[in-house]
């Protein structure tokens, strides 16, 4: 106990399989949320399928035909399910709550804690994810992969999402040690990701100084990335860098995070002691 | 009959008061805590850039969506904007019907002597509204002047937008108040409608299928909110189609009093 006491990271895996299990146990139990979620998302999918089949029709735009551009929205649908899958506003609530000084005390990685909570709970819409891009594929019947081997380090890309997803979540929630609430925040990086990521519009399609922008973020890993290995529009060795620059955002947001907690645990006060 | 019409016009003026002072009683909050506003109104006006951002990217690689140019469709944004930002200011209380319902909450508001939809809508301003109507202003004029509206149109405009702001506030409150009998701490429904409306109508709804244009036309007239009004100040759809907007308040208004009604007749509180 003393020692868990002193050592409070590095816990075993096995905590964080347990919290991960939890975490989805939870999610699972609200069948309302998970239904509401598959119909936005299908909705959504269907809204673009609309909306660019007019805007592209016999032609293309910013190098997307109307099968590479199915193939896209497709795409899009799944990192999307990925990205919003998770539950932020879980790790949130416990800064805005004071929990935070409980966790404090337990023999436990705040930081680790909340990853395998945040995965467990993103697992929850691997399903969802699935089942939407299996029925989308029948319906549209978008471009297959470019090759075989795009097809590999399109699903690797994918896989990253969920810790890139951790990243930028517990970087916002950190925040909630200097504000009262999270919503606002929230919208804030939603919205950044939604843009920079290239789910609301096709990074191609911007002027050169707001692409060169978007690829200095970790955003376009959401969307674009796995859509340009997809389609083709980088070669193996492209795509290849494009996965260690994914990979080296996972680490540089997850030790940058340890750095702020450090700052932000001086903001927490304990009331009453 | 004079006296059932200066009770009615009294009971109209009391409501209204208790509504102004609540709403004054949390704008008073709000100046208390400005971090708080500053950062929901600047998460509004950052979601409002990036639309107008997604605009202006999308007709710098094509001229026209289903015959729309550039600043016609930043009118219809400022219109599906103002709309819903100006409910939020206003009448934003009504998400909390579920909550309210699962916890018993309604029961202290029917004790008191205002309308019970009145006293909940005036709970809660949604802060991120004063940064939706900040650019969702500037989008409209923007395109307003781009597309080279008349001036001699704003009257007209104002009266649709005023439309535009009941049609919201009543499809908002009846979807909300679904959750007197569908339990649940969130107005899912009324998610789902407002999630698919900012989807749908940004884009002109002649792009989509009979059946969708059916629904916001007919079933839940959200097309007069923003595209309706948009067509008849371009000159689209004909003059006529002016009077859609107030006709579609009034029924929506009308429906949303009804729906209200019978869910406070099914309320059974908490059991506590």
């Amino acid at each position: 106990m003393a020692d868990a006491l002193t050592i409070p990271k590095g816990h075993r895996f096995a905590a964080d399989r347990a919290l991960a299990l939890i975490s989805l146990k939870r999610r699972l139990a609200y069948k309302t949320t998970w239904l509401f979620s598959i119909t936005l998302g299908g909705w959504q999918l269907l809204v673009g399928i609309v909306v660019w089949q007019n805007i592209i029709g016999a032609g293309s735009v910013g190098g997307y035909d109307w099968d590479a551009m199915r193939a896209y929205l497709v795409i899009g649908f799944v990192t999307s399910t990925i990205a919003w899958g998770s539950a932020d506003w879980q790790m949130a609530g416990r800064i805005l709550d004071g929990l935070v000084s409980i966790d404090m005390t337990k023999p436990v990685d705040f930081q680790r804690a909340r990853a395998a909570e945040y995965i467990g709970g993103a697992v929850s819409v691997v399903p969802t994810a699935v089942l939407g891009a299996v029925a989308a594929w029948l319906l549209f019947d978008p471009q297959d992969p470019a090759t075989p081997l795009a097809a590999v380090l399109t699903a690797v890309s994918v896989l990253l999402i969920f810790p890139m997803a951790f990243g930028i979540g517990y970087l916002s929630i950190l925040l909630c040690f200097w504000t009262r609430r999270y919503l606002g925040i929230q919208w804030a990086k939603d919205g950044f990701v939604s843009f920079f990521s290239g789910m609301m519009v096709p990074l191609s399609l911007m002027p050169g100084w707001l692409q060169a922008l978007s690829w200095c973020l970790p955003f376009p890993h959401f969307t674009t990335t796995p859509a340009s290995i997809y389609l083709g529009r980088v070669d193996a060795l492209e795509a290849l860098g494009l996965i260690a620059a994914e990979a080296a955002w996972v680490v540089v947001m997850w030790f940058g995070a340890r750095l702020i907690w450090r700052r932000a645990i001086q903001k927490v006060t304990i009331h009453g002691g | 009959m004079a006296e059932l019409i200066a009770t009615r016009t009294g009971g109209a003026r009391h409501a209204f008061a208790v509504y102004r002072r609540s709403l004054a009683a949390h704008f008073r909050s709000i100046v208390e805590y400005p971090a708080d506003f500053w950062v929901m109104a600047s998460a509004g006006a950052l979601w409002q850039t990036l639309q107008f951002a997604f605009l202006a990217i999308l007709f710098a690689n094509v001229s026209a969506i289903a015959g729309w140019g550039y600043h016609e469709m930043l009118v219809l944004v400022g219109f599906l904007t103002l709309g819903g930002a100006t409910t939020a200011v206003f009448w934003d209380g009504v998400w909390s019907i579920g909550s309210m319902v699962i916890k018993g909450d309604i029961d202290y508001r029917i004790t008191r002597p205002a309308p019970v939809i009145v006293q909940v809508a005036s709970l809660h301003v949604g802060m991120q509204a004063f940064g939706e109507l900040s650019l969702g202003t500037v989008m409209l004029v923007y395109g307003w002047v781009g597309a080279g509206l008349s001036p001699t149109l704003i009257p007209l405009a104002l009266l649709m937008l005023a439309c535009a702001v009941v049609i919201e506030t009543a499809v908002l409150t009846a979807l909300c108040a679904v959750n007197f009998w569908v339990k649940g701490t969130m107005s899912v429904f009324a998610f789902l409608v407002n999630d698919l409306q900012q989807d749908v109508l940004r884009f002109p709804l002649g792009i989509y299928p009979a059946a969708v244009r059916l629904v916001a036309m007919f079933v839940i007239p959200l097309a007069f909110v923003s595209f309706v009004p948009v067509e008849v100040l371009t000159g689209r759809a004909s003059d006529w189609w002016a009077f859609g907007p107030p006709i579609a308040a009034a029924a929506t208004a009308a429906a949303a009093i009804l729906v209200v009604r019978a869910g406070l007749r099914s309320y059974d509180s908490a059991g506590h």
